[in-house]
């Protein structure tokens, strides 16, 4: 061996060596064995029904048989020019949907959260509720009250203001934007709140002290403070609006307006037989679309973390005195609320009590009935459903939030390699049209070597699959706000990486875990999309029973049940406010 | 004994001899069928009939009957793709005349002749299917209330007297699969070339379209739109409930033909059996009736006022290919 040669192998002994030490180092660190795991799970979740749908789209025999690599679902999909208009609908959809979800939510918060109008924080809470109504219900009661031939609304106009054709009609392009809106407000709520009540308030009090007037400040400290949680709820809105089908089937069509999911619909989804390729080729042209402003999204909340991570102290931004005006801010708060709440509520009293849906006449209040709660009363398969729900909101929201923690605690606290990557990966199942998704979770599972199909933990794993990033995004927002110097007080004191994460992370975490919590459970007690697929006969939830009572025409039913799941949804809300300070946070 | 006497016994003997197994084998499978405990349904007959009968065959057997209610398309889609996974999960399917032939095709069902096939009509049974138990009858319904029986509309042909213009709802034909199915078959009715000018006149009506035939029926209940293509049961679901609905007496109605079979990878194939021979029996078939199904065992009808003077036209099988071909089609006729 020449001396080079000996150099050589010295030197890669060395760096084996010191890889080696590098490795054993990494692995002797609990924190490292914690992100391999949790990376795991995570990249397995997202990546394996992901792998499917891109296998669907590449092939052209459906699940099971042998098919062909072929990118004709591709070509089908993206060379059809019809496409491309119904693509410029969906984007003024998305845009004017998301826009006007953004300025509800922003007025409801700063109403809420900076001012001292009167009944704020009822306002603050009722905000929530309409995030428990399925989306479904709430365009149908829409389709109710601004129909134009009887909507209620219009009709009660017609009469009141002698006029002959009400002046509203749903069936348009605003019609369908102001519904779409109004469903997605709770979200873009529940982020901009958060982001309002973690400013720091020592840079609105110095520009008050250098003569600021409450506009100015507003104008030039507020707004560019909270601009970044707008521009993430925005896209995260327009991501949502963008891939909804329901509120298109309801209104969309009978006005004849054209957007892309209803164009899936028709030529993948719908078709028969359904072609499941063609929806997987769709629904990835859709995750492109979707990712680009997920990367826009994380941009934006990034900052909003740099923002919010000024100190690590607990606050509450200075509330602007009104005046008189509290009494009008009051009054614009309980407008938004009674479109957002009061009014798809009172339209779901009024179907659940009626023997069948009408315009109400003087006649109607002789023929109320409680047929319909009887029914949700007595029937064992509601009783099954209602259990089977519950057991997967609690039990999916706490194995979503656990997973939660600890990937958010991962990437925004450690400095591990690749910890970015699990925050991307927990995005992918979510950018994904829902049906699409569900079609690759059931090609991914129903051969499972574990005989998860036909169980119920297959749904738990479609629901952690697919809305793991709220849990993530409620977590980390928590977690930025804790001072890293409690956490090395800890280790200082000698404690270890679970005992700090247990003892000091978690209950610091806790506001942050609650309010995700309660984000999933309120969506798991009514998901339908991803659950149709994947319930077995004789374990069936919520969702599909709602779903299945409305395709069989029993509006009452559908309403009644909805105003039950509301009611558990808001007693679960209360409870795990008790035990999270959420509202005081 | 006279000889009349000795042939009647001969007979009975006979006939003992010849139903004595079948009886056997009858009760032999209903052993077996107790002892699976459960059969599991896939389905697109409405949750409500359905679960009264399975109610009523839990009674009487001890036997759950666990159903997946969905559309017919999603129905074959889940059905399709489990079989094809190796992982069935179903012993029986329900649902329309177009999947389940397609399902036959590929060869998910297995050949089981039941016993309470013998009391369908002949024209009603399906070499490969078994009994057409149901028909699911189309046909023009109007809310009393809002149209009166003398302005309503008489005949298909009326609905596109421009009177009607803006006050009729019916399906989306290019999205909705047995829409497509029942404007492709109108030629049946009216013979092709009247057939195609219809349909152009119809779509020039710009009536409302909706997602399926239960939307367009609710618009006609809650008095949005005052017509409505939709099923004729609708009339008398909706009328027992108390909406002022009635339907137009169109004398020949299209509709779709609906069947029940057996899976061959059945999980519980005893139960599967023991629940379609009960499905198709006589108690089974008036309870639907009652609920207002156009069920095909004869003198069995709906309680709805001249559902004995339907005379019900089979819509034509289309196939993949020819629904994608009519729906581009009415694409350009509807939505142009």
């Amino acid at each position: 061996m020449s001396v080079n040669e000996t150099a050589q192998a010295v030197e890669t002994d060395v760096s084996t060596a010191w890889g080696r030490s590098r490795l054993g180092a990494f692995l002797s660190q609990p924190v490292s064995w914690v992100f391999i795991i949790v990376g795991g799970i995570i990249a397995f979740l997202s990546l394996y029904p992901t792998f499917f749908l891109f296998y669907g789209s590449l092939t052209d025999a459906p699940l099971g048989v042998p098919g062909h690599f072929t990118v004709q679902n591709y070509v089908r999909a993206y060379t059809d020019p019809e496409a491309y208009p119904l693509l410029l609908n969906s984007f003024i959809f998305g845009f004017g949907a998301s826009g006007l979800s953004i300025v509800f939510a922003l007025t409801l918060a700063w109403i809420t959260i900076r001012t001292n109008a009167p009944y704020r924080r009822l306002f603050e809470l009722t905000a929530i509720v309409p995030n428990i109504l399925p989306p479904i219900l709430v365009s149908i009661s829409w389709v109710m009250l601004l129909n134009p031939s009887n909507g209620l609304i219009n009709a009660g106009l017609v009469q009141l203001l002698g006029i002959e054709k009400g002046p509203f009609n749903i069936y348009s392009m605003p019609g369908l934007i102001f519904v779409e809106g109004l469903i997605l407000t709770p979200l873009a709520f529940l982020i901009i709140a958060a982001a309002m009540k973690s400013m720091d308030p020592s840079l609105e009090e110095s520009a008050k002290t250098l003569g600021s007037n409450e506009f100015g400040i507003m104008r030039r400290i507020t707004f560019p403070l909270i601009r970044p949680a707008i521009l993430a709820a925005a896209t995260l809105n327009f991501v949502r609006a963008v891939e909804s089908f329901d509120t298109p089937a309801i209104i969309a069509l009978p006005a004849r307006i054209e957007v892309f999911t209803t164009k899936i619909w028709r030529e993948a989804l719908g078709s028969f037989p359904t072609n499941h390729n063609l929806a997987a080729a769709y629904g990835v042209g859709i995750l492109g679309i979707a990712l680009v402003f997920v990367y826009l999204y994380r941009r934006f909340t990034s900052q909003v973390e740099s923002f919010s991570t000024v100190t690590g102290k607990g606050f509450r931004p200075h509330q602007i005195d009104l005046g008189p005006w509290r009494y009008a801010a009051s009054g614009l708060a309980l407008l938004l609320l009674i479109m957002l709440v009061a009014l798809p509520i009172l339209v779901l009293i009024l179907v659940a009590i009626l023997p069948y849906y009408h315009v109400p006449t003087w006649q109607t209040w002789q023929n109320l009935t409680l047929d319909n709660f009887r029914y949700v009363w007595v029937t064992p398969r509601v009783h099954k459903a209602f259990m089977n729900s519950l057991f997967l909101a609690l039990v999916g929201a706490t194995a979503c939030m656990l997973l939660a923690s600890l990937a958010s605690y991962i990437t925004v606290r450690t400095k591990i390699a690749g910890r970015g990557i699990i925050e991307g990966l927990v995005f992918i199942p979510w950018a994904f049209p829902g049906t699409a998704m569900a079609l690759g979770l059931l090609w991914a599972y129903v051969d499972f070597p574990v005989p998860v199909y036909g169980t119920i933990w297959i749904i738990l794993i479609a629901y952690v699959t697919r809305f793991l990033p709220y849990g993530l995004r409620a977590v980390t927002s928590t977690i930025i706000q804790v001072h890293k110097e409690l956490e090395e007080a800890s280790i200082v004191c000698g404690a270890g990486f679970m005992a700090t994460f247990r003892r000091v992370m978690i209950p610091m975490m806790r506001p942050g875990v609650m309010a995700g919590w309660i984000i999933l459970v309120t969506i798991f007690m009514r998901e339908f999309s991803a659950t149709l697929f994947l319930y077995s006969p004789g374990a069936e939830p919520l969702g599909p029973l709602l779903y299945f009572l409305y395709l069989d025409g029993m509006r009452g039913r559908v309403a009644a049940i909805g105003l039950v799941i509301s009611v558990i949804s808001i007693i679960l809300i209360a409870i795990a406010q008790r035990y999270s300070r959420w509202d005081t946070k | 004994m006279k000889f009349k006497d000795g042939f009647y016994v001969g007979l009975a003997i006979f006939a003992l001899l010849v139903t004595a197994p079948a009886l056997a084998q009858d009760a032999k499978m209903l052993e077996a069928a107790k002892k699976e405990g459960k059969a599991v349904v896939y389905g697109s007959l409405e949750s409500d009939s359905a679960n009264s009968i399975f109610n009523e065959f839990k009674k009487k057997t001890g036997i759950t009957v666990d159903y997946w209610r969905a559309s017919a398309t999603k129905v074959m889609d889940r059905a399709l793709s489990e079989y094809r996974a190796g992982r069935p999960l179903f012993d029986v399917i329900l649902t329309n005349d177009n999947p389940m032939q397609i399902m036959f095709k590929e060869g998910i069902f297995a050949k089981y002749e039941s016993p309470s096939a013998k009391d369908f009509p002949q024209n009603a049974i399906d070499p490969n299917l078994g009994p057409r138990y149901r028909n699911v009858v189309i046909g023009v319904v109007y809310n009393k209330s809002a149209i009166k029986e003398a302005d309503a509309p008489k005949s298909l042909q009326d609905l596109v007297n421009p009177k009607y213009r803006g006050k009729l709802v019916m399906p989306d034909p290019t999205q909705h699969t047995t829409t497509t199915q029942w404007v492709a078959s109108l030629e049946k009715l009216m013979g092709k070339e009247k057939a195609e000018k219809y349909i152009r006149d119809l779509a020039a009506m710009k009536p409302i379209l909706v997602e399926s035939l239960l939307p367009a029926a609710e618009r006609v209940v809650t008095g949005e739109t005052p017509i409505a293509i939709t099923y004729v049961k609708y009339a008398y679901i909706y009328g027992q409930k108390g909406a002022p609905l009635d339907y137009v007496r169109l004398g020949k109605f299209m509709g779709d033909g609906h069947y029940l079979t057996l899976s061959n990878k059945a999980p519980h194939p005893n139960a599967g059996k023991a629940m379609i021979d009960y499905f198709l029996g006589p108690e089974s078939m008036k309870m639907m009736a009652k609920l207002g199904e156009f069920v095909n065992r004869k003198g069995v009808y709906p309680p709805l006022a001249d559902a004995d003077k339907i005379e019900f036209v089979e819509m034509y099988d289309l196939g993949s290919k020819g629904f994608a071909q009519k729906k581009k089609e009415y694409q350009q006729i509807f939505l142009r």
